[in-house]
């Protein structure tokens, strides 16, 4: 395995000796390279190994007008700019993470369809994909969603947290293979994703407690003069678990890209072949970190989604605790602890 | 140096609603598919799967506590069986000793009987012969004495004295050695 890294790594160090003479003459803008490769674009950029070609696809740029004329590009500093969203345009333009989101959503369809598929009439599994998967899908349901949420409420949200979990693990995983992108390294992406998760819990909150148990629960139960301070609190509250979600999967997937990116273009910021020595085992280090990163944060994005939804639900609970609304409850109570956590 | 500026000029702090739309959809439609086609059936058949599980452990432990029942059944009914049996013998054993004593009580008192009768039977044999002998010696005596003395003797007379002759002889044996001497 050594012997093999050092062979890589040598390797490495030829090829980027060899190239190292065509790069002398320009300058090599090392971070902006790399923030043009981890940021958005409106093409695809396919770089053909060893030249420096590259197949460009523009992708075609879609902007929905609110009111006639919202949508004229206008001149700025810097160059022609869409208005945004609140001067009335959506731009709903195919971006390169859009393509890698509907790619990782294309393999994962697909490789979630050759695994669950199988004999429906048996009722144990054969082989490794249908081990694995059927593995997967009930350790997100009893792990996840009946020990965050509670046996009766949780296997209704199961699918949630499977597609939540396994789209936001492709997603992490594309961005680790050439000429790929992780989308979860794009702030929209995951505040898209992180509002799916809020709207689930909303409802689940609302399914819980009743929509007057729910909006009482935003006044966090207090004297009504004191309403005024609570419900802005309470309010803000609620944006803080999804946004927490958005930043922590945005920042952990772009993160491990920018530092391989990187350790990679060290050797051309320190301009000698010989940093490949080191930079390029290091890089292949983190690699090995991402790919276990990408599990990481998935499912981490999963089980807090389910803490959340959790949460929502025993709302119902201690909105008739608390408010003392009159009704006894029945059914079984949820992990209060954990909902206050 | 060139963070901030390379910050202003990147996008990738910037939010695009247009992409947050794009993942929304794409999201409700893979978990549309998913559901429908992986996540709902995989559910079904593990929920069907853990209801059989459980109903079949839950069979299996009604199974052994029957087992267990009838086994304890099938013990009583073997204790009573061999308890029932040896009663059984023992009863047996009592009646063929009764039985065995009555036939010993019977045979024994037939055999009793049985000497009796002949004992009775051979006393009057005897007894008859021995008239028999005595009538046989009066008259003999009396014939050997009317022959002797010739003349006629007085029947009732000498029929006395001859009686007392012959009540005078002794019985059986030392009889017939007196008269051979």
């Amino acid at each position: 395995m050594r012997k093999a890294m050092v062979l890589f790594a040598s390797l490495f160090a030829a090829v980027a000796w060899g190239s190292s003479g065509a790069a002398e003459g320009e300058k090599e803008d090392v971070a902006g390279y790399i923030l043009h490769h981890v940021a958005d674009a409106h093409e695809l950029e396919i770089e053909i190994p060893l030249s420096h070609d590259h197949v460009t696809i523009h992708l075609p740029q879609i902007l929905i007008p609110f009111k006639a004329g919202a949508c004229e590009p206008r001149m700025t500093d810097h160059g022609e700019v869409i208005p945004g969203i609140l001067a009335g345009c959506l731009d709903i333009s195919i971006t390169k993470h859009t393509v890698m989101m509907w790619l990782a959503a294309v393999l994962l369809i697909g490789s979630i369809l050759i695994w669950s598929n199988r004999d429906k009439t048996k009722l144990v599994p054969r082989g490794t994909g249908a081990n694995l998967f059927e593995m997967l899908v009930l350790f997100v349901r009893d792990e996840l969603a009946i020990k965050n949420i509670g046996k009766e409420e949780g296997p209704r949200y199961v699918p949630y947290l499977l597609t939540a979990f396994f789209f936001i693990l492709f997603m992490n995983l594309l961005g680790l293979f050439p000429w790929m992108a992780s989308a979860t390294g794009n702030l929209a992406v995951t505040c898209g994703l992180a509002v799916c998760t809020f709207i689930v819990t909303q409802i689940a909150g609302i399914r819980a407690a009743g929509l007057g148990g729910y909006l009482a629960h935003l006044t966090g139960g207090v004297h009504p003069l004191l309403w005024p301070i609570m419900i802005p609190v309470e309010f803000l509250g609620l944006f803080t678990k999804p946004f927490a979600l958005t930043v922590r999967l945005f920042a952990n997937m772009l993160a491990g890209h920018i530092v391989i990116f990187f350790l990679l273009g060290l050797i051309f910021i320190l301009q000698h072949p010989a940093v490949a020595m080191v930079s390029v085992p290091f890089a292949f280090g983190i690699y090995l970190l991402e790919l276990f990163v990408a599990f990481v944060q998935a499912y981490v994005f999963t089980m807090l989604s389910a803490l959340f939804i959790g949460m929502g639900v025993a709302m119902g609970h201690h909105a008739h605790e608390e408010h003392g609304h009159g009704h006894k409850e029945t059914g079984p109570s949820h992990d209060h602890g954990k909902a206050h956590a | 140096m060139f963070l901030p500026s390379v910050l202003a000029a990147s996008s990738f702090v910037e939010v695009r609603p247009g992409l947050i739309f794009w993942t929304i959809v794409t999201f409700v439609l893979v978990m549309v598919v998913l559901r429908w086609k992986a996540w709902g059936p995989i559910l079904q058949l593990v929920q069907e799967r853990e209801t059989q599980i459980s109903n079949s452990v839950e069979s299996a432990k009604k199974m052994l506590v029957e087992a267990e029942q009838k086994m304890a059944e099938a013990k009583e009914a073997i204790a009573k069986a061999r308890q029932e049996a040896a009663e059984t013998v023992r009863k047996n054993q009592a009646e063929m000793t009764a039985f065995r004593d009555e036939m010993m009580a019977k045979s024994r008192k037939d055999a009793d009987e049985f000497k009796a009768s002949a004992r009775r039977e051979i006393d009057e044999q005897k007894a008859k012969a021995i008239a028999e002998v005595r009538a046989m010696a009066v008259d003999l005596s009396i014939e050997v004495a009317g022959k002797l003395i010739n003349e006629r003797m007085d029947d009732s007379k000498h029929r006395a004295l001859a009686d007392q002759f012959v009540q005078g002889l002794p019985v059986g044996g030392s009889a017939t050695a007196r008269r051979s001497a």
